[in-house]
């Protein structure tokens, strides 16, 4: 039983636009540098415009995945292809790592983590289709253990949970060196089990279970654990390593901005201080361009965005549907805030992509599909508060499966 | 049933506000995250902005100087400047291992720099934590140029000064060298080193990670250097190394090591010639190994030109109108002062008895001299306060002995005793009149026999004519402002023409060229050792001064040669004779007409 189409929310709609919009000027203004940077450092032979149009590139193919999900392909029907998905995903993820252990020219491999195909022309990160494909098959698989009635079983419902999403991090945090991406999973995880319902008790053992992983994984691996030195150093006003460079410049490239900022195309950060100026570090550079002004608006239309996906989930009547919002939701908070944590120290780098804003074609487009998704869901959302609908539709909903199911094995 | 329905439903409508709970709980972490994130961007935009801004400032900004093109050095020659000493630009090929390419520098090293290499490739790629290296060096600029067109990355080339001195060693000890500070040392490179280095520039800029200037901000400062002056010294290059020439070949065959000329013009101080010999490339100023090679004889080392000195003694009692060249004395050989027996060198029985100042001055005779002294204080039979204090006035005031002359070279002070202190006053000033107990240079000895053959006239010394830009020699105003050019009328015309007479009467058994008159006294000085003269005379130096001038015109020419060589006793015979040779040099060069008397 479905609510009435309505249109869909104008402040995600706008919100989203508007980011890449952003997104785009930011690296036409600081494209060329990148590219001068570049060229007099390893004699590369970058056009000034290089980076804008590749970025204009994946901003066009973002529009286009953003409206398929918006418009096109409705999720009612992408949610049959939950677990063949992510079966892609991560076989894609395995076949990655394969390549790289072999050497293969198609792994892309950049300070010695392979986390790109490489085709040439252009490369794909199927990490990205890991995020995406564990939001879908996480709200999937949540709604299926909730109709047989599974949900907090152990053989039933945690263990092929830990199984798959065990695989999807050992995938991208191990095989792929990419802790950033790892915090993105675990927060869609976190995120879909928190809004299914689960116990509180069983929800607090887990996430205990994954923090205590996590802090093994960082011990375990010397080039995380110098980030978190670098941190700490940083932090604490010790100087010196390259990791504590990139904190050092994303810092002073921010605090240079102050209030105003000194204005598009005068970033001196930009010209090469600041490592990953156009990507990962993107942030930090906005900073410097526009100051507190312009990175509270930024902030404050990441807030829209991220609120407005809560108060969507919050009226959307769909179980599923719902789990998939906080899914999206939770991918993107993780996103934001450990990639503007990281810029201002308060938390270690980890080398992840601020949405819909950095450089980077796979990313913009996912993200873009993700939230594409939530969109076209927030036609669907019910006037009242999810909650009083929500007893009424699932019981009816529950109700019947679950007497079917009884009759079934009767 | 309806037990299980209805717990179903408590645990449903838990359920229903567990997860309105969690909706709500995400949303307060969502402001949570933004509310740590605003404090902190605050903080460090608004807060900490400043010392951001500081450090950045730090991070951002190159300061550079411009290093401004060092002066060139001009002779002089048939009238023309000619450059001595210009610049040349060469480059370095260097490269850091950790980011050039090996195969980028092995093919620059083959196609450009095959000749220049300094450093073995492999050598610099095996080893480990190398970063900046130079592999080639002196390359030409076209070649430079070729690499720098040939747009192969990471490969830098650094621009090396270099001064470039295409007479070799000719002027050597005048010329002074650059050192590889680029700072200027002895000679000309070293006391007008200021004005050849002109003053440096100034770049303030914002720059990328590689220090290549940005156009962005708002204080970049360029100051432009100012270039050094290009100096022409009134040095004549042609005469110079026909000086040199002689000077060599008459060390050749005599026992002298060492040789030191001075020519100049005593109408106006101009110096045309300076040597000291031996020479050296001061572009190869590095293998010298003793340090005395670099100095400026001329001007740098105080010495007793011994009877030259008799000229000023024989001047100061002429001009006071004491003395004429036809005053006699009675010369008994020697003389007691201070109970100190002072021997004339000539001892000859015929010239004992009564003489005139001429013959005094011809034979070099001590007691002549010392007579002058004593007619200076008045009192024939006896050296007095008086005329110690005479002489010290002609000696240090008027001929400025003693003195810096002003010339625009590093020069030592030298030394005249003061009149009326110290043991043995007397004696020591018997002794000033024939060229002892004093410490001269060359040039300012030169510079006082200026004024005694010019008709009078004290001129500071210079061997600098002006700055030369633009095919134009102009004023060198600010070495001027340094070194004044003063003209000081010391003496009467009468005393000068005097002397000049007796100068001439000096060589009057050489048979000099027919139509010139020339006039010159020697002078043989004994070597103080531990601060006592050496009176085994086993090493003596020997020096000469004299004019030439037109018959009845007024000298042109002054030129004083000093010989020498460690242990060996040069008398003023050979110094004489490198006179000889080059007043005849001189009046072939300038092609000087003989005059009519």
């Amino acid at each position: 039983m479905k609510t009435r189409k309505h249109k869909s929310d104008l402040i995600i709609l706008f919100s989203t636009l508007g980011l890449m919009a952003l997104g785009l000027i930011t690296i036409y203004a600081i494209g060329p540098m990148r590219a001068q940077v570049l060229n007099s450092t390893y004699g590369t032979n970058y056009d000034s415009n290089y980076f804008f149009l590749g970025q204009l590139r994946s901003v066009a193919l973002a529009l286009v995945a953003f409206f398929a999900a918006f418009k096109w392909i409705p999720y009612d029907y992408l949610k049959k292809f939950a677990k063949p998905l992510m079966i892609v995903a991560l076989i894609l993820s395995g076949l990655l790592w394969l390549l790289a252990l072999t050497g293969s020219s198609l792994a892309k491999c950049e300070l010695g983590e392979c986390r790109w195909f490489n085709f040439g022309v252009f490369s794909f990160q199927p990490a990205e289709l890991l995020k995406l494909a564990l939001v879908i098959y996480m709200a999937d698989f949540i709604a299926r253990k909730k109709e047989e009635g599974t949900i907090g079983n152990w053989k039933e419902f945690w263990l092929p949970l830990i199984v798959v999403c065990g695989l999807a991090l050992l995938m991208v945090i191990k095989a792929q060196g990419d802790l950033g991406t790892g915090v993105a999973l675990i927060s869609i995880i976190f995120g879909t089990l928190f809004a299914s319902g689960i116990s509180s008790k069983q929800y607090l053992i887990m996430v205990a279970v994954v923090l205590i992983g996590a802090v093994g994984a960082i011990i375990s691996s010397p080039h995380r654990m110098e980030r978190v030195d670098a941190w700490v150093a940083t932090i604490s006003g010790d100087e010196g390593t390259d990791s504590t460079y990139h904190i050092n410049n994303a810092m002073l490239a921010i605090g240079v901005g102050g209030m105003f900022g000194v204005g598009i195309g005068n970033s001196v950060q930009a010209t090469g201080y600041l490592p990953e100026s156009i990507n990962d570090s993107v942030f930090a550079i906005m900073g410097e361009t526009f100051g507190f002004v312009g990175l509270f608006l930024v902030i404050l239309v990441f807030t829209a965005l991220l609120t407005r996906m809560l108060k969507v989930a919050e009226y959307t009547q769909d179980y599923e549907n719902r789990l998939l919002i906080v899914g999206v939701f939770a991918w993107t908070l993780a996103q934001i805030v450990v990639n503007i944590m990281a810029m201002t120290g308060l938390v270690p780098v980890t080398g992840i992509t601020l949405p819909l804003l950095s450089y980077g074609g796979t990313s913009i487009i996912f993200i873009a599909f993700a939230i594409g998704l939530v969109l076209q869901l927030s036609c669907y959302t019910s006037r009242e508060v999810i909650v009083k609908n929500e007893s009424i539709s699932s019981r009816r909903g529950e109700r019947r499966s679950y007497h079917s199911s009884r009759r079934r094995s009767s | 049933m309806p037990r299980n329905s209805i717990k179903k439903d408590n645990l449903k409508n838990n359920n229903s506000n567990v997860l309105k709970h969690r909706i709500k709980l995400l949303k307060a972490t969502v402001f949570a995250c933004v509310a740590i994130i605003l404090v902190r961007l605050f903080f460090i935009q608004i807060i900490e902005h400043g010392s951001w801004v500081a450090k950045a400032d730090e991070q951002h900004t190159i300061l550079e100087t411009i290093t401004p093109k060092r002066g060139e050095i001009y002779m002089m020659d048939k009238g023309e400047p000619v450059t001595v000493v210009l610049n040349q630009t060469t480059y370095e090929v260097v490269i850091d291992p950790t980011v050039t390419k090996k195969e980028d520098i092995e093919k620059v090293a083959n196609d450009y720099v095959k000749d220049y290499l300094v450093n073995d490739i492999d050598e610099v790629y095996n080893q480990t934590g190398l970063r900046y290296s130079i592999i080639a060096k002196n390359i030409p600029r076209n070649i430079a140029e070729q690499i720098a067109d040939s747009g192969i990355p990471a490969i830098w080339l650094k621009k090396i000064n270099q001064r470039v001195y295409p007479e070799n060693e000719l002027g050597s000890s005048l010329l002074g060298f650059m050192n590889s500070d680029g700072i200027g040392q002895y000679g000309v490179e070293g006391s007008l080193n200021d004005v050849l280095t002109g003053k440096e520039g100034l770049i303030k800029t914002t720059a990328d990670v590689n220090k290549v200037a940005l156009s962005i901000g708002n204080d970049n400062v360029k100051i432009p250097a100012e270039d050094g002056k290009n100096i022409v010294l009134s040095i004549d290059r042609g005469l110079e190394r026909g000086v040199e020439e002689i000077s060599s070949e008459i060390i050749e065959s005599s026992a002298a090591t060492n040789a030191a000329v001075l020519i100049m013009n005593p109408r106006n101080g101009q110096v045309l010639a300076m040597s000291s010999l031996p020479n050296y490339n001061p572009a190869r100023y590095s293998q010298i190994e003793d340090a005395s090679i670099y100095l400026n004889q001329t001007t740098d080392v105080p010495y007793e030109p011994a009877s030259i000195c008799k000229n000023f003694a024989f001047s100061a009692a002429i001009n006071e109108g004491v003395m004429t060249s036809d005053t006699t004395y009675f010369n008994q050989g020697y003389e007691i002062v201070d109970d100190w027996k002072i021997d004339n060198a000539e001892q000859r029985s015929s010239l004992y008895g009564t003489l005139t100042m001429k013959d005094a001055l011809y034979w070099s005779l001590n007691t002549g001299s010392i007579y002058a002294l004593k007619l200076l204080g008045g009192n024939p039979n006896s050296i007095n306060q008086q005329g110690r204090e005479k002489l010290y006035d002609y000696y240090h005031n008027k001929f400025r002995l003693g003195q810096i002359t002003g010339i625009e070279l590093f020069e030592a002070e030298g030394m005249i005793p003061d009149p009326n202190e110290g043991w043995g006053r007397d004696s020591t000033y018997a002794n000033m009149t024939f060229g002892q107990n004093v410490g001269l240079t060359m040039v300012q000895t030169a510079s006082a026999f200026s004024a005694v053959v010019n008709g009078g006239t004290w001129y500071t010394p210079t061997v600098v004519k002006g700055y030369y830009q633009d095919g134009k020699i102009t004023n060198p105003d600010d070495i001027r402002e340094k070194n004044p050019l003063i003209e000081d009328k010391i003496l009467s015309d009468e005393t000068s023409a005097m002397m000049r007479d007796m100068l001439i009467n000096n060589r009057s058994y050489k048979g000099d060229r027919p139509g010139f008159s020339i006039g010159g006294k020697s002078g043989t000085a004994q070597v103080i050792r531990n601060g006592a003269y050496d009176d085994s005379f086993s090493e003596l130096v020997g020096s000469y001064i004299g004019f030439i001038a037109p018959s009845g015109e007024m000298p042109e020419y002054i030129i004083m040669t000093k010989m020498w060589g460690e242990g060996q006793s040069i008398g003023s015979g050979e110094a004489m004779n490198l006179f000889d040779a080059l007043s005849g040099f001189l009046i072939d060069y300038y092609k000087i007409k003989p005059g009519a008397a």
